[in-house]
């Protein structure tokens, strides 16, 4: 990428009357692999380098991108963004929470770079997986597998002296299968992701995860028994407390939808001013502390600047069932009076930066795994889920299980059909009386924002205990 | 020749001369301008222009892509295309692309949309109307979005052609009440009847009506969909014809053609017309795109095709390329003989549901799924609006609701939002019996 000109932006911006601007520039070297039902489908490679211009003036914001790498174009979505920013006319004027400039220069160091593993190597993989996965006596009806390796350059300054640079480097993949048996169709989704280089491939172990699944579905279609519904004990596996801490801590936690500046697409939180929760609130047991952590190394959603500049730390969201902490931007932490704890993320050079979650989890506990589910007379072990869902309010959500065991005296029995959850943040949080010491974590893909971003993330953590809740 | 297409030409050119069997490319600028408000003000204005090509080529069949940024680097990405084209793996699904000298229909933007001096005024004109609706109180939130394209497309195997598209899109929830909102879309190919303030409006309606909800009961419902709603609903039933989400299972249809897959009075098409801000005259084969009829009273006509899918259902492509995956452009569902007023008279006890976001599935293949209705849920008793609800959660099948379609209204609204009702759809009011409700245990 040309810092020179985005430099020159910054500059010109500069010379605006101006309360605040910033440029941010991207190169991402892209490829994508697909394959469906054994054949390869596409394999895209592609450089995408731009950059963009957010200016605060007169209270409003504007914004502006190009992928145009010429001072004229630079010029011109200067212009662009300082007339949109005055166009706001906002009664309340839009202010940044105080920061001292930052020189950084980071990186997501490698073992074995992905840039350099060959195109032919990348399909060998990918067709191995599918080779495996059908070879194994289960009736896998229908495959689709992507992979990406996403290798991504920024540059950041703005107006009060922050220059940052980074490169990181992401591998992800994702395969969804139909196990058809008995003319019964059951489907698994699988996500992995990792920051760093080639050897994610060695600790995902793909294929005999996959395998794994297929397997599952093929129990649940010719084992599995219906719940009789009513209250008993749950026990969340990894994915399933993840995706929970995901969607019912970590989105209400966002202090944009607090503000209510996401209302009409995400939507907003049962936290906000004013209302019954807050922080300080109650919300969980005391058993339950969720954070969320960009600096996990390798985690898919790692980072150590985000793209305002603000150094990466963990959020204590939820802590000791306690609402604690909000996600924030510097626009939110103003008027909120507090400072960023660095959420800002933008997907690409050509949207702007908001409020997003890193790697949501619950912290980790004292028990063995083992130690959870011998106390359980009676329940439900819920390992993974298919259907999920919650309210654009983040309260009331639900979860299916897709690999989900009865249990009885502590044991795990027969496998359960689609067992179902359907209760509210409260109710999942404040019934957690358990958690595993040992961790989990699931990568995903986080969707929020007009136009849609999806980010890059974990969920996962450790298992958990819940008492007493409603189940179907 | 405009020099768009020149230069669009000289790419597919170098992916000949380099050896490769097809190449397609397609060149896009795009001007993109959107305002989003919250809190009745404005907090952002962005614009994103774009400058790329879309380059696709194959080799035995081996299928690769890539982008080329403003014409930068074309020697280099096309040597590099071509370099994993000759190290990829035959796909021997692949049917190729169209052939031929193909005509399209003559294609214009509004080129006012670009010029939309100060979109803050129809952003402020749509929040007011929702203020005069829903009370002064009313915080209204959303996003206008201006989007000019500019689309040049050669293939090396005859098709060329361009496509001037333009769209105005303008969404706006209102609350009058912490949990009681409203939402209205407005959206258009062109300024010429554009009116930010009828969404405006409806959101303002919905949110007044809205007020007070109590906790909605579990249980079966008869339901009316207002076209919001249904506008997700046609998403869900038209994304699940392409023929790549049914060869995936990712599909309520597969091993359906020609069977009975909806009520009689059921008849959905892909028709990616003028109006719709779908539009567009060429898929990205470049085959001159057309009207399908993908539901015909309530039979399963076709799935939608690009080349390669379309030979291994040994049919014709229905001009809906995605080189991978075929997709529907612009969804309709056919009007009916219901009124509004009709449907709810024919209600005795059922919901008048506004919206809905967050569908989820357990399998796409039975179509079992939930979805989570949002801003005005309201219980219709004798034919009238009782009370109104939150809380609730549509949890049925995608298939049996497709059969349960009891009534369609006459009058349609076109519909896009965000990822909830995408593709875009010309979508009525929806009459569905027995519809399962369910709600949280506390």
């Amino acid at each position: 990428m040309d810092k020179d000109i985005a430099d020159f932006a910054l500059e010109y911006s500069s010379s605006k009357e101006v309360e605040y601007a910033e440029v941010r520039a991207h190169r991402e070297d892209r490829t994508e692999l697909v394959m469906k039902n054994g054949a390869l489908d596409a394999y895209v490679s592609m450089v995408d380098r731009g950059f963009c211009v957010r200016i605060l003036a007169g209270g409003g914001i504007g914004f502006a991108s190009t992928n145009k790498w010429t001072r004229e174009e630079a010029k011109a979505i200067v212009d662009i963004a300082y007339k949109f920013a005055r166009m706001a006319k906002r009664r309340d004027k839009i202010t940044f929470a105080e920061e001292k400039g930052a020189k950084a220069n980071w990186k997501v160091e490698e073992k074995e770079k992905a840039g350099d593993v060959a195109p032919e190597t990348r399909i060998k993989t990918l067709m191995e997986i599918d080779k495996e996965l059908t070879s194994q006596g289960v009736n896998v009806a229908a495959r689709m597998f992507t992979f990406e390796v996403s290798l991504t350059e920024r540059y950041f300054s703005n107006t009060e002296g922050s220059v940052i640079s980074s490169y990181v480097p992401r591998i992800g993949a994702h395969g969804f299968i139909t196990v058809i048996e008995d003319g019964k169709p059951e489907q698994a989704y699988k996500q992995f992701g990792y920051a760093g280089g080639w050897e994610a491939l060695q600790e995902w172990k793909i294929t005999e995860q996959m395998i794994s699944e297929a397997r599952v579905l093929q129990r649940v279609i010719k084992e599995a028994r219906a719940v009789k519904p009513g209250r008993m004990d749950v026990v969340c596996g990894p994915n399933v407390a993840g995706i929970a801490a995901h969607e019912s801590c970590g989105h209400p936690m966002e202090a944009d939808r607090i503000l209510g500046r996401e209302m009409s697409q995400a939507g907003r939180s049962f936290i906000f001013p004013g209302g019954p929760y807050w922080l300080g609130t109650r919300i969980g047991s005391p058993v339950v502390t969720i954070l969320d952590d960009p600096t996990v190394e390798n985690s898919y959603g790692y980072y150590e600047y985000d793209d305002e500049g603000i150094r990466a730390r963990p959020r204590y969201l939820y802590k000791n069932g306690v609402i604690n902490e909000f996600l924030h931007n510097r626009e939110t932490a103003a008027r909120l009076g507090t400072r960023s704890n660095g959420a800002s993320r933008a997907v690409d050079y050509d949207r702007e930066a908001i409020v997003r979650m890193a790697n949501t989890f619950v912290q980790p506990g004292d028990m063995t795994e083992e130690e959870i589910l011998e106390d359980v007379k009676q329940g439900i072990y819920m390992r993974s889920f298919t259907e999920w869902n919650i309210d654009d309010k983040r309260f009331n959500q639900r979860y299916v299980g897709r690999e989900a065991y009865w249990i009885e005296n502590g044991e795990l029995k027969h496998s359960v059909a689609r067992p179902v959850i359907e209760t509210t943040t409260q109710v999942f949080w404040t019934a957690v009386d358990a958690v595993s010491k040992r961790v989990e974590y699931s990568a995903a893909t986080c969707g929020k924002g007009d136009p849609m971003q999806g980010v890059p993330v974990y969920t996962g953590g450790p298992m958990i205990r819940l008492r007493g809740v409603y189940m179907r | 020749m405009s020099e768009a297409i020149a230069k669009t030409e000289e790419i597919v050119k170098k992916g000949k001369a380099l050896g490769a069997d097809e190449v397609i490319a397609r060149t896009t600028f795009g001007q993109y301008r959107q305002t989003r408000f919250s809190n009745n003000q404005i907090d952002i204005t962005v614009a994103w222009n774009d400058y790329v090509t879309d380059v696709a080529l194959s080799w035995r069949k081996r299928f690769v892509a890539t982008q080329i940024r403003n014409f930068q680097n074309i020697d280099e990405n096309m040597k590099r295309l071509f370099e994993i084209a000759k190290v990829s793996k035959e796909n021997p699904t692949y049917g190729g692309v169209a052939r031929g000298k193909l005509r399209y229909q003559k294609s214009k933007a509004d080129e006012a949309v670009g010029g939309l001096e100060n979109p803050a005024e129809c952003v402020f004109e749509a929040i007011e109307a929702a203020r005069r609706e829903a009370g002064p109180e009313t915080d209204a939130g959303g996003i206008l979005l201006t989007r000019l394209e500019d689309v040049y497309l050669v293939s090396s195997e005859g098709p060329i052609g361009e496509d001037h598209r333009s769209a105005v899109e303008l969404s706006i929830r209102a609350s009058s009440q912490r949990e009681a909102s409203g939402h209205g879309v407005e959206c258009s190919s062109t300024l010429k009847g554009f009116d930010p303030a009828r969404a405006g409006r409806k959101a303002g309606e919905i949110a007044r009506l809205a007020k007070n909800p109590e906790a909605g009961v579990e249980g079966r419902y008869d339901v009316v969909f207002d076209p919001l709603f249904a506008g997700s609903l046609l998403a869900m039933w038209g994304s699940m014809t392409s023929a790549y989400t049914v060869m995936v299972q990712l599909s309520i249809f597969v091993n359906k053609l020609g069977r009975k897959v909806a009520s009689d009075i059921v008849t959905l098409r892909d028709v990616p017309a003028s109006y719709s801000v779908g539009n567009r005259v060429f898929d990205d084969e470049g085959v001159p795109v057309k009207e399908n009829v993908l539901i015909g009273n309530g039979v399963l006509k076709t799935y939608l095709h690009n080349t390669s899918t379309a030979k291994i259902y040994k049919t014709e492509t229905t001009g809906n390329a995605g080189l991978v995956a075929p997709t529907p452009w612009s969804l309709e569902m056919d009007p009916g003989d219901m009124s509004r007023d009709e449907m709810f008279h024919d209600v005795r006890r059922g919901l008048y549901l506004t919206n809905t976001w967050y569908t989820r599935f357990q399998n796409y293949a039975t179509g079992d799924f939930s979805t989570i209705p949002r801003d005005g849920i309201f219980l219709i008793e004798k034919g009238e609006v009782k009370r109104s609800w939150k809380d609730i959660r549509l949890s049925d099948n995608a298939l049996k609701m497709l059969n349960n379609i009891a009534g369609i209204s006459k009058d349609r609204q076109h519909v896009h939002w965000w990822v909830e009702a995408d593709p875009p759809s010309l979508s009525p009011y929806i009459l569905m019996k027995d519809v399962q409700m369910t709600s949280p245990h506390t």
